[in-house]
């Protein structure tokens, strides 16, 4: 049985079909990516699965339990973690109690069953993403790379066993996206389900397992990146609009 | 040393009037607390907080005037009575932020002190309600001021500690999660919704405190002095004093409880001067006058260790 | 049906300072994204400039402009002085408003004192139409509200100003990158609001006794009457006056004139909740911080 699993969720804001009926089934312990151009829909289904927008039609299941329409905190509580393309922070605070408030909340509530990583302290994260030297800074006086990793600390202390990534290289320089792909990769070793949305194509069939590609809402293509990479649909989709 | 001058401070001998400044002012600090934590921590500011001391207040004279239950067993009562009202009260912050949210505390604060003008003989109408004294306790008598006075720092230590412990807790944390990001503090797993609520009933069993206090302090009670009129100084004050460092409220009372006294400014000028250290306040030292002075004390200690 | 109609037009004319205050806030909130608590007492040092030039000897109707005048300067010393920092933190202008509406206040107090101020009526003659006794000042005071709203409605939803006035408040970025002068906006729109108040504060006192506290109590009802009209919407801030005051007339007239000030607070309370952006709909006002 996959960990997440969409099945014909549609979203409409107003009349504006954001999706159109999209299915997708994602595992842990995989790196799973979704791409498609600016408006295809891919962060209304992270917000529609992370319960922060409700769906007009179809369901969410996560470990075969329905969850569709559950409060946000809900859903983070049962191990499934997103962060946000915005790179948000508790932007007053220092960044090792940004990272010690997502962490006692992990540890009280996360479903201690699905527990991947049984983190020992706020700083053992702050080390593992690398802002160990900057944890007295003040969150929001930080340049735009460490809010980035930050935001994932701060989803990774939750304790989630799938964690949704909206974005995460977006803005990032070079260096900093390696640093980033490396630690995505180790999450996956973890056993940690990660799924990252992205329309860049490179960046993403380098690092993901599996691509599903949307367009207007609806999944035009899934598989592995070399096979999606060339199908033709794709390639039209993208032809122009991407380097 | 603050303790030492707390418990000193009668016995400078000021005299009456310095000895019952001191108790409103302690009084308005407990409340200013409750107020702190809900501001300071969660970042929900109200201008309606003295509806909670009212209603900690009328409480307490309520059930003395028709069960003839006493000021220690009132206690509870009263705060559990504010909490209660302060939650329901918060009930729309859930759906409106900011300043909507502020203007409907506003409201409710007005609306209080209307229902308590029209409350007929239960509440005593306009004239309000006299309560009688606090009942002699392990042998101390508390008609004299200094024993009501050591009663007042008494509680107001413990709400300063209690302060102190929230502040430094898990759940202060959450707290300043939620002030900061709502949107990112659900999606690590905060009951936003429960949180909120939950800090109105905290910020109003302080004021529920600070009521019952009040009431059995002054001897009798009445609406004008929990309308929209006293809210508007309680959040000046705790604007002056600043709402996130724990002595912040407490600077913030007596700022503006004895600064006029010292200053021998009377009440209107002394008024002028809050409105104008509102403004100054601000606009120059967001974090209060408690940030400023926790600032200049940084600014001014690594030159005294050279 | 003679004290019927007398009613009327006594009720229309106490509405009528409503609706002015009420457009005011309606304008700064909606329109500016500003929150002024102060603007209440901007209307009480309208009626006490009033009170303070007729009782020297001036001309009501001068007085009047002289007020508008006044009050209008203090809207733009305010916007340019303290609510131009906090365009960004609506919160802190909020605050900023109760130390100035404390100011104003107690200013007041200093000068005159707390005793309640009247001026004589200005006209000081009835009309007798068809056996009714109508107050001429009371008409007048209809009179002008009735023009004020009409030239109010007119620049916001007619002319070119009120367009990049509404679209400025939609999208302050982009209708900076057309070139609209967004801030400029703001100062004018305060400034209108505040004369606005002033006027109603000089028609007011030639109604009723004015006091330093008036401010407080008129302003629940202003921000009453621009919810209920919806934020921004000049005919909706009519409408909420001409409820305000119907709700008000019907109070005292049927039973328990003691708790009049209460509707309106309860009906505030239900809109907030409800529909923010006010009953007859209009923009969300201030992002909430």
């Amino acid at each position: 049985m996959p960990a997440l699993e969409v099945i014909g969720l549609q979203k409409e804001f107003g009349g504006v079909t954001a999706l159109a009926g999209v299915d997708i089934s994602i595992e842990t312990g995989k790196i799973a990516g979704i791409v498609g151009p600016n408006g295809s829909g891919k962060t209304t289904l992270f917000n529609v699965v992370a319960g922060v927008y409700k769906p007009t039609g179809g369901r969410v299941l996560w470990h075969g339990k329905d969850i569709t329409g559950k409060p946000t905190y809900e859903i983070n509580r049962r191990g499934l973690a997103r962060t946000f393309q915005q790179a948000m922070s508790f932007s007053g605070l220092s960044v090792r109690e940004n990272v010690q408030i997502s962490y006692e909340h992990g540890r009280s509530h996360s479903a201690t069953s699905q527990r991947k990583i049984n983190w020992s302290s706020p700083d053992e994260i702050l080390s593992f993403v690398g802002l160990d030297r900057v944890a007295n800074e003040l969150a929001g006086s930080m340049p735009f790379g460490n809010l980035r990793l930050l935001g994932l600390a701060l989803a990774l202390s939750t304790n989630p066993s799938l964690l949704l990534l909206d974005e995460p290289a977006a803005g990032l320089s070079e260096n900093e996206s390696e640093v980033l792909t490396n630690l995505i990769l180790r999450l996956a070793e973890m056993e940690i389900g990660v799924c990252l949305i992205d329309h860049d194509m490179f960046f993403m069939g380098a690092l993901c397992e599996r691509l599903i590609v949307l367009n207007f809402g609806t999944k035009i293509a899934e598989g592995p990146p070399s096979i999606v990479l060339n199908d033709p649909s794709v390639v039209e989709v993208y032809l122009g609009i991407e380097k | 040393m603050i303790l030492a001058f707390l418990i000193a401070f009668p016995l400078l001998n000021l005299g009456y009037r310095f000895l019952s400044l001191a108790i409103t002012t302690g009084v308005t600090a407990i409340a200013l607390y409750g107020l702190g934590i809900q501001f300071g921590q969660a970042g929900i500011m109200s201008v309606g907080h003295a509806a909670f001391v009212g209603i900690g207040a009328y409480t307490a004279a309520i059930v003395a005037g028709m069960f003839g239950i006493g000021f220690w067993l009132a206690i509870p009562l009263s705060i559990v009575m504010s909490a209660l009202c302060a939650g329901m009260v918060g009930l729309p912050s859930l759906r409106v932020g900011g300043q909507h949210y502020i203007i409907i505390t506003f409201c409710f604060c007005a609306l209080l002190q209307i229902i308590l003008t029209n409350g007929g003989t239960f509440t005593g109408a306009a004239t309000g309600l006299d309560v009688g004294s606090i009942d002699h306790l392990f042998g101390i008598n508390f008609d004299q001021l200094r024993n009501i006075y050591y009663l007042v720092t008494l509680v107001l230590i413990i709400c300063l500690v209690t302060t102190y412990l929230i502040i430094n807790s898990p759940y202060g944390r959450t707290l300043r999660a939620i002030r900061e990001n709502e949107m990112l503090a659900r999606a690590i797993g905060i009951n936003i919704g429960l949180h909120k609520i939950g800090v109105f009933m905290v910020s109003g069993a302080f004021a529920g405190m600070a009521g019952i206090l009040q009431a059995y302090y002054l001897r009798h009670i009445s609406p004008i002095l929990y309308g929209p009129f006293p809210s508007l100084y309680l959040a000046l004050m705790i604007m002056l004093g600043g709402s996130r460092l724990i002595y912040g409220p407490l600077i913030g009372a007596v700022i503006v409880s004895f600064l006029p006294e010292i200053m021998r400014l009377d009440p209107i000028d002394s008024r002028i001067a809050y409105g104008i250290g509102l403004l100054i306040v601000v606009l120059l030292l967001p974090g209060g006058v408690s940030a400023g002075l926790l600032d200049i004390y940084r600014r001014l200690r690594p030159r005294s260790l050279k | 049906m003679e004290i019927f109609f007398q009613q009327l037009v006594n009720s229309l004319s106490v509405a009528s300072v409503t609706i002015l205050i009420g457009m005011g806030i309606t304008l700064i909130f909606g329109l500016a994204g500003i929150v002024n608590f102060a603007h209440g007492e901007f209307l009480m040092v309208g009626g006490m400039a009033t009170w303070f030039l007729v009782s020297a000897g001036i001309n009501f109707f001068i007085a009047v402009l002289g007020a508008m005048i006044l009050v209008g300067f203090l809207g733009f010393v305010a916007e340019r002085g303290l609510f131009r920092f906090t365009l960004e933190r609506p919160m802190n202008g909020f605050i900023m408003s109760i130390g100035l509406s404390v100011i104003l206040q107690h200013v007041v107090i200093r000068l005159f004192n707390e005793v309640q101020k009247t001026i004589p009526d200005p006209i000081g003659q009835v009309w007798v139409v068809h056996g009714v006794d109508i107050i001429v000042m009371r008409a007048i005071v209809i009179a002008i509200t009735a023009i004020v709203v009409a030239i109010t409605y007119f620049c916001i939803s007619r002319s070119r100003y009120g367009l990049a006035l509404t679209a400025s408040i939609a999208d302050p970025d982009t209708a900076a990158l057309m070139g609209i002068p967004v801030r400029r906006y703001v100062t004018g729109v305060f400034i209108y609001g505040s004369v606005l108040a002033g006027l109603g504060g000089a028609l007011m006192i030639a109604l009723f006794p004015i006091t330093p506290f008036t401010g407080s109590v008129v302003i629940i009802r202003g921000f009453a009457v621009s919810l209920i009209g919806g934020l921004g919407n000049v005919g909706g801030a009519v409408v909420g006056g001409l409820l305000l005051g119907l709700v008000d007339g019907l109070s005292a007239g049927y039973g328990f004139p003691e708790w009049t000030d209460a509707y309106s607070l309860v009906l505030m309370i239900a809109i907030l909740i409800v529909r923010p952006q006010g009953l007859l709909g209009g923009t969300l006002g201030p992002k909430a911080s």
